[in-house]
């Protein structure tokens, strides 16, 4: 069945196709490892962009405090920082971007903001980065959540910090993809049971197939240990 | 004209109020050296200005340092978790939160640096940062007619910038990756630069590595070995995890000010 951490990072690295542009930010071990996994395997001409203006680092020495560290620059083949990163995605030319937050609805609103007001929140979040620019101009925004229950995956966020082009999103339990503006189900990893996403999930599970996403190959999961071998996709787990 | 003088001096010439630009990026290469003596001096009102912040913004929270952060995203990345004092101070009323998708900072930076108002940015279409923040508003493009928002200027009073290597006249190279350290220097009035190395007058000269930061921009300039620790600086080191573990504790204002205590001095770096 493999452990979470590795199903999903094999479940984003198959979102990427070979030749797209893509890039992560802070905080964004596992999406990092996904992106290092896809060129490694099915898309060796993705191009990994990143925070420290890294193209495409070569063997990166993955350290566990930042996904934005100066290995990601120092073993690339070009500089292209943040700032041109967001240019590329305002004029229409980034593929993918990875994203996170902490609520999401069945509309596919990411909340990275607040719970409760927005001037005197009941909980400051850390903030969605690049979100609110990101979700809407770049062509596919990828979301991973690392907690998949009824108050993450819930009826109504209580602040859209971005909406726009989201579509897929991959949890411990399964991949949601956006179909006709709405969140419906695409795979269930391994091992789980669709009545256990309902369960946790607060909006109604809607589905056109169902299938299982496939579980990592021994392929995957020899390059996952060549490329992190420190496991960093598993650091949201501990 | 030499800048040189010592972390303290630097420090004082931060007026309590500013509009503050930190360099870096989270754990990497922020001024931390330059941050611990501002919480020392017990700096007030500060309004500080980062694309995405950690520890910096969480220790002058913890001060009582601050009255504002403009910023995408404050936080330690994964593995020291969120930053605790930040939010407080934030969920208490005591620090305004003005969020911003990373990209308005550096729209905002920018504009500041080409000397105008504001910059018009696509995205934030669906947002209610839009709606709620009032350093966003929808602007028409003349000539189309299309509508985008417009994110107003910040001008930092000062930035301050942790650096490999800078002369004593105020050039500064930063080695690896700069973040929006560049840009932070041509946007605000005056720069601040903290740095690993001091190097000689004829260095830049003499080397095909030119400085990034440009001596006229510059009013005052630190030797700092270790400036950016318990971060990263590129190059040089990594983490220190046990200083970073060991602040993260701490809990009191007492706590933090003997800890601030064994690690600077009078403005020197101990």
């Amino acid at each position: 069945m493999g452990r979470p951490c590795d199903v999903m990072t094999v479940c984003l690295a198959r979102l990427i196709r070979d030749g797209e542009t893509v890039f992560h930010g802070v905080s964004s071990h596992m999406p990092m490892v996904a992106t290092l996994l896809a060129k490694a395997t099915h898309a060796p001409n993705a191009v990994h962009l990143n925070i420290p203006g890294g193209v495409d680092p070569h063997k990166p020495r993955l350290v566990s405090y930042t996904s934005a560290g100066d290995d990601l620059l120092e073993t690339a083949e070009a500089a292209f920082p943040l700032q041109e990163v967001f240019d590329l995605s305002m004029r229409g030319g980034l593929d993918v971007a990875f994203l996170s937050g902490v609520q999401f609805d069945r509309l596919g609103s990411v909340n990275a903001s607040v719970i409760g007001d927005y001037p005197r929140p009941k909980v400051r979040l850390p903030g969605g980065a690049g979100s609110a620019v990101l979700i809407p101009t770049a062509k596919r925004a990828i979301i991973w959540r690392t907690k998949h229950d009824r108050r993450t995956f819930c009826e109504k966020v209580d602040f859209v910090t971005a909406r726009g082009h989201v579509s897929d999103i991959v949890t411990p339990l399964c991949a949601f993809t956006m179909y006709g503006g709405e969140l419906i189900l695409k795979t269930i990893h391994p091992g789980v049971s669709i009545e256990e996403i309902a369960e946790n999930t607060a909006f109604p599970i809607r589905y056109l197939t169902l299938e299982q996403t496939p579980p990592p190959t021994d392929e995957e999961l020899r390059a996952l240990d060549h490329i992190d071998p420190l496991h960093t996709r598993n650091l949201e787990f501990r | 004209m030499n800048k040189r003088c010592d972390l303290d001096q630097a420090v004082r010439g931060i007026p309590d109020g500013a509009l503050l630009g930190l360099g870096g990026n989270t754990l990497n290469r922020a001024p931390m050296a330059a941050v611990m003596e501002m919480a020392r001096q017990k700096k007030r009102g500060l309004r500080l200005v980062k694309t995405a912040g950690g520890m910096d913004v969480d220790l002058l929270c913890y001060a009582g340092c601050v009255a504002s952060v403009d910023a995408g995203f404050i936080s330690y990345e994964t593995e020291y978790s969120l930053c605790q004092h930040y939010r407080k101070a934030v969920q208490d009323g005591r620090v305004r939160a003005n969020e911003h998708a990373c990209y308005t900072v550096i729209s905002a930076l920018r504009a500041a640096s080409f000397g105008i108002p504001f910059m018009p940015v696509r995205g934030l279409q669906i947002s209610d940062l839009a709606a709620v923040n009032d350093y966003f508003q929808p602007v028409t493009d003349p000539f189309s007619g299309e509508t985008l928002n417009a994110v107003k200027a910040l001008r930092p009073d000062v930035s301050v910038i942790h650096a490999q290597l800078a002369d004593e006249r105020g050039n500064a190279l930063i080695e690896g990756p700069k973040y929006d350290d560049v840009l932070l220097s041509r946007a605000s009035r005056t720069v601040i630069v903290t740095a690993e190395r001091i190097v000689g007058e004829e260095a830049f000269a003499a080397s095909a590595q030119k400085a990034d930061i440009p001596h006229f921009l510059v009013s005052a300039v630190v030797h700092v070995p270790r400036g950016a620790s318990p971060g990263a600086c590129a190059g040089l080191y990594g983490v220190a995890d046990a200083n970073l573990r060991e602040f993260l504790g701490l809990g009191t204002p007492e706590e933090l000010e003997s800890w601030l205590a064994r690690r600077v001095s009078h403005g020197q770096a101990l």
